[in-house]
């Protein structure tokens, strides 16, 4: 057994699966470089209001622009450019579902596949309820087809190229069924078979030259549709048309056999969408990412995946002076000739756990787009997931309750929007003697059930609470008075509120000599002063100061503060450090 | 006579509670609920980490807001990220909002705290400033936050809102108090009423407390001495000060260096001892303002 999924009109319906609103409308699908842009595909909607395939973008847009007699605002034919990257797009889809349904699929067309069911009844039901099953499942991705089920793959493909909707053919009526259908549906069938597919530009036209020539001969003697076409006697026909009269004999009848030509699915999940206008701002950009997005997951779902990281690619309407975009050449192949030279602006989106949720991706990539906005209107976008197996988690009774991942990926991207990038995640320390040698890793939870074998500390060893620091950073410049070699009173040179060091020092310990990275180069001074890097030398010092309560009630309390002051030897300047606490 | 026998007859030497039971049973719907006293819901707590103050609270209350507060040098601190040790290492997520980027990665280390389940949000920079871009009308909602109290105030509701969380600390242990004064009250509340129904142990560092009624629980600190090798080296008739004993080696030799000449290393800071008072508790209605402790910290020498 069978099953054939056609899609009608499969540029019409790619662009109707990116933009759903247009299935309520006449659509016409343009294709071509001006001036000889024509209609290449239409759906019924448009039909019916007089459209016709060939049509020039002239003609068309006269029905685009009146009002159909029903005068209603779906009497207006839509008019939309050919969009090869929807059309790749809905044709992934297709293989998606596809594949999810049986493993055993050939990919005879764009707009048609073949699938095997054999064996699938125990699984799936009969084979109404499959074909009701794989509808369902094509909905899902935004995609209409006409589905038959035959004993033969293509008894399949004619039932679901000549009859809309769902067609069972039980095992033997085939001949019955397919009696009534023209025999222009045999010969496009015929045309795309793998036994007749050819490739290069002259073969196709010649071969389209004699299909004409077979259907003229066949109007000529008054065969229009299969029945006739099935009762003519074989061997009459193999002397007139040779051996593809037979071969067209065999199918009309609803006989043959052949094995299915196997496709692997597809590796790649990508949906793309060519804007009609210029789009500015973020508002106007999530209903369209809401929408590639909801498919995207729709097609990771079908799979039974879900993927760890989204690529976002944005083609702008014009280069900005930015290090972040890059163009089209830059770019790997595929991409159309018509978007060279514009810039594109890519954002990627690494997830610590695989995810399969739509609106949890949209609010991340929203808050990734406030934070790196693209600086110029978009005109096309592209987003990428890879593939990655979905995320399995084996709950604990007496495990403590940690935050959903979900929900802790928005809320760090939305900290990371109130902070800035880096500024929230994971201290990491640093196999270094330097002060404040560590670094901010991204926060991802760690699979808990393991408990953390922490090394040896303090409070481990003696039962001591360990004596904490708390850091000044940046380091308070000091003026600092000596006495017999020792910090005797000290003042910091800029008064902030955040720290008022001054004061006679009560007691002192120190100096503690520190310096490394002498082998470095000597780094610029603004630059060693941003980042803790390059040569250091330093003599450290504990020092206990007197504090006033700066409380109003309690002014007269006086209390003492340890710091940690040093000297910089390179300099002989005095910072403070951090304070004890 | 009808009504006085229709009344509920009570023996007077039932205990208080079967008493209670039987009234409100015999009143049924007729007694408003409002007038009933409501027992105080038993909290879960969980362990500071330190035995003496452990012992004075009965440890950090989950589903409330917690107040340690104290000038600098006065142990919050070492509280604070014994408290994360512990929670850690139960394998808790916790997260800190550190709004003077004071935290040290070290220290907590030193403390046991596992870094890896401790999210640290550093708030004390300003926002960094975005490209406004030309043609691109993007809005961008967080860099708006100028103040380090409001990035404070929306990342703690982020955070109490994301859920999962065990302890939640918010470090406004440098702000000045004129500033933590300034935050609403309507804030405190609604954290407090944000952490309630969750086992979130929501944990503020401060100066002084600002919190007012709705922590559950204020711990004041104070620092009182501070424990030197070398006590010769310190001018005690300002503060208390007192020699160590248990190395002896090591401080006979420092004090020998001290005596014969003022070479630096002639006195280490070897830890500090700390008074804890505890001003508010969710298990005492008004705990006396005696009621205290104290617990020392050491240096890793």
């Amino acid at each position: 057994m069978f099953a054939c999924i056609y899609i009608p009109d499969f540029p019409v319906e790619a662009i109707v699966r990116a933009e759903p609103l247009l299935r309520e409308h006449a659509v016409a699908v343009l294709e071509g470089k001006p001036p000889l842009v024509r209609v290449i595909a239409l759906n019924e909607k448009a039909r019916q209001l007089g459209m016709e395939i060939g049509m020039t973008k002239l003609q068309a847009a006269v029905f685009s622009r009146n009002p159909s007699p029903t005068n209603d605002s779906t009497g207006l034919a839509v008019l939309r450019q050919r969009s090869c990257e929807q059309e790749l797009s809905a044709r992934a889809a297709l293989l998606d579902v596809a594949h999810a349904f049986t493993p055993r699929v050939e990919d005879t067309a764009p707009d048609t596949l073949l699938l095997d069911l054999v064996g699938l009844d125990r699984l799936y039901g009969a084979p109404a309820k499959m074909a009701s099953d794989l509808a369902a499942r094509l909905i899902t991705v935004g995609i209409e087809a006409n589905i038959a089920i035959a004993a033969n793959p293509d008894a399949a493909m004619h039932a679901a190229r000549g009859f809309s909707g769902t067609t069972i053919i039980p095992a033997g009526s085939e001949a019955q069924r397919l009696g009534v259908l023209p025999l222009q549906v045999l010969l496009d069938a015929f045309e795309i078979s793998p036994q007749k597919k050819i490739s290069g530009e002259a073969p196709r036209r010649q071969e389209k030259k004699l299909r004409e020539q077979i259907l003229d001969t066949l109007e000529r003697w008054g065969v229009r549709d299969f029945r006739t076409l099935a009762l003519l006697p074989e061997h009459a026909l193999a002397s007139r048309l040779g051996e593809r009269g037979t071969q067209l004999r065999r199918l009309a009848r609803g006989e043959g056999m052949r094995t299915l030509v196997l496709c692997a699915p597809p590796a790649q999940f990508e949906e793309a969408l060519e804007l009609e206008s210029p789009v500015e701002t973020i508002e106007s950009l999530s209903f369209v990412l809401h929408r590639l997005l909801e498919q995207l997951c729709a097609r990771l779902e079908a799979r039974s995946l879900a993927t760890h990281e989204l690529r976002l690619r944005l083609q702008l309407e014009r280069r900005v002076a930015d290090e972040e975009t890059i163009t089209i050449d830059e770019l790997k192949p595929p991409y159309p000739h018509n978007v060279a030279h514009k810039p594109i602006f890519e954002r990627t989106l690494r997830l610590p756990v695989s995810m399969r949720d739509s609106k949890v991706f949209l609010k991340l990539l929203q808050l990734e787009l406030a934070a790196h906005p693209p600086g110029a209107p978009v005109i096309r976008l592209w987003i990428t997931a890879e593939p990655a197996p979905p995320r399995t988690a084996q709950r604990g009774l007496f495990l403590p309750v940690t935050p959903e991942p979900e929900r802790l990926e928005i809320t760090l991207a939305r900290i990371s929007s109130i902070v800035g990038e880096r500024r929230a995640g994971i201290a990491r320390l640093l196999d270094s003697h330097r002060r404040e040698s560590f670094c901010v890793d991204r926060f991802a939870l760690m699979a808990s059930g393991i408990p953390h074998i922490s090394s040896p500390t303090l409070s481990d060893a003696n039962n001591h609470i360990p004596l904490a620091l708390r850091i000044l950073r940046p380091a308070q410049p000091l003026h600092v008075d000596l006495s017999a070699g020792r910090p005797d009173t000290l003042i910091s040179e800029k008064q902030t509120e955040k720290t008022k060091i001054q004061g006679k020092v009560l007691w002192s310990a120190g100096p503690w000599r520190s310096s490394g990275d002498w082998w470095t180069e000597k780094m610029k001074q603004d630059i060693a002063a941003r980042e803790p890097s390059g040569p250091w030398d330093r003599e450290e010092w504990d020092i206990a100061l007197t504090v006033t309560n700066l409380d109003q009630e309690n002014k007269d309390d006086i209390g003492v503060a340890l710091y940690r002051i040093y000297r910089d030897v390179a300099t002989g300047n005095w910072f403070a450090d951090a304070i004890y606490d | 006579m009808s009504s006085v026998a229709a009344l509920p007859t009570i023996s007077v030497r039932r205990p208080a509670s079967s008493l209670r039971a039987h009234i409100e049973s015999s009143l049924g719907e007729r007694l408003s609920s409002t007038l009933l006293l409501r027992e105080r819901a038993t909290r879960l707590t969980v362990p500071i980490g330190i035995a003496p103050l452990d012992l004075l609270t009965g440890g950090l209350p989950r589903g409330a807001l917690s107040e340690i507060t104290g000038p600098p040098s006065s142990g919050r601190t070492g509280v604070m990220l014994s408290a994360l040790a512990g929670a850690t290492q139960r394998q808790e997520v916790c997260a800190l909002v550190d709004a003077s980027d004071s935290f040290d990665p070290a220290s907590a280390a030193t403390a046991g705290v596992n870094l890896e389940r401790l999210l640290w949000v550093r708030c004390s920079q300003p926002a960094n400033v975005k490209r406004n871009a030309i043609g691109m009308k993007y809005s961008s909602p967080g860099f708006a936050f100028s103040s380090v109290l409001e990035q404070v105030l929306k990342i703690a509701d982020l955070l109490l809102q994301s859920g999962g969380f065990g302890m939640v600390v918010l470090d406004l242990g440098d702000v000045p108090m004129e500033s933590a004064r300034r935050v609403p009250l309507a804030s405190w509340f609604r954290f407090r009423r944000a952490v309630e129904p969750t086992a979130t142990v929501l944990l503020l560092i401060e100066q002084e407390a600002c919190a007012k009624t709705c922590a559950s629980l204020v711990l004041r600190l104070q620092s009182e001495t501070i424990f030197v090798s070398n006590p010769d080296a310190f001018d005690r008739s300002q503060y208390d000060l007192r020699f160590v004993s248990h190395n002896v080696g090591y401080v006979n030799s420092a004090v020998s260096i001290s005596r014969s000449s003022s070479v630096g290393h002639a006195s280490l800071l070897r830890g500090m001892s700390f008074r804890a008072e505890m001003v508010r508790s969710w298990t005492q209605r008004k705990p006396p303002q005696s009621v205290g402790t104290h617990f020392e910290m050491r240096t890793a020498l």
